[in-house]
């Protein structure tokens, strides 16, 4: 189970992830901002927390951590910051990489923070860190 | 933008969510929690019915700072706490959320906004700051 021993744990980074004109079109429609002529043409930037489509999905490589006993399904997330180098544009091929930051257990439940780094041709253009606060059933102490 | 003070109040917008919003923004983000479209799933949670994604929430709280400032690559750091959900009805009208947003200081070029996300008057995002750069 997740403990403070965890504290520095990192994944190997994801697989690059290329930011398309259509992502970024969709993802800036379901923000309800559409019409930002920022977010299309030849030099389109991604709506800032695009990051979190690629943030979120680098989750998944610390609940596939058996050690750790986490489950997406058990976990709410309590807060979230971004912070950006650069914005991200369409064409980037990007990587996320994982570290686990703190870890405070208390009962049955912990709250874990966590980092992605987003980067795009060994450039740093992203750090997404957030706090999660999971929870195990009745009895199972982390 | 240099000449921006700390106490400016920026345009407020609403957005209304509705269930398509959340699937929608499902898509788009895949964040495929079912608690964002299955009542039954949200109670399963202990949740009064579906709830919209709390990313949903900042990142259109996010469009007061980039509708004012013009530039969304102009946006260094934005930060919020997750304070209370939004419960979406599966009817037309949805939920009405109301975003605001006032520079509390302006320091080297970077103004710093505080974002308000307010649902009938309550706070659902806590302690939403973003910073911008002004040069």
């Amino acid at each position: 189970m997740i403990s403070e021993t965890h504290v520095g744990r990192s994944y190997p980074p994801s697989a690059p992830y290329l930011v398309s004109a259509a992502k970024v079109a969709e993802f800036a429609a379901a923000l309800g901002d559409a019409d930002n002529p920022a977010y299309a043409g030849p030099d389109a930037v991604a709506p800032p927390t695009f990051a979190v489509l690629l943030s979120s999905a680098a989750w998944q490589a610390m609940f596939d951590d058996p050690e750790l006993e986490l489950s997406l399904s058990s976990t709410v997330h309590t807060d979230q910051r971004f912070t950006w180098h650069r914005p991200l544009r369409v064409g980037d091929a990007v990587t996320a990489t994982l570290t686990i930051d703190r870890v405070r257990a208390r009962g049955n439940s912990a709250f874990i923070s966590l980092t992605v780094a987003l980067d795009a041709d060994g450039e740093r253009v992203c750090e997404a860190a957030s706090t999660l606060l999971h929870s195990w059933p009745e009895g199972k102490a982390a | 933008m240099t000449d921006i003070e700390v106490g400016t109040v920026l345009p407020s917008i609403t957005a209304t969510f509705t269930r398509q919003t959340l699937v929608r923004y499902a898509g788009a983000s895949t964040d495929f929690n079912p608690i964002h479209y299955s009542d039954a799933a949200a109670a399963a949670l202990g949740l009064p019915g579906v709830i919209a994604h709390g990313m949903l929430t900042m990142g259109t709280a996010l469009r007061v700072v980039t509708d004012w400032c013009g530039d969304p690559a102009r946006v260094l750091s934005y930060y919020v706490r997750f304070v209370k959900s939004v419960p979406v009805p599966d009817d037309a009208d949805g939920a009405t959320v109301t975003f605001g947003g006032t520079v509390t200081k302006m320091e080297d070029g970077i103004a710093t906004v505080t974002v308000e996300a307010t649902l009938d008057g309550v706070k659902v995002l806590g302690g939403a700051k973003a910073e911008v750069r002004c040069d």
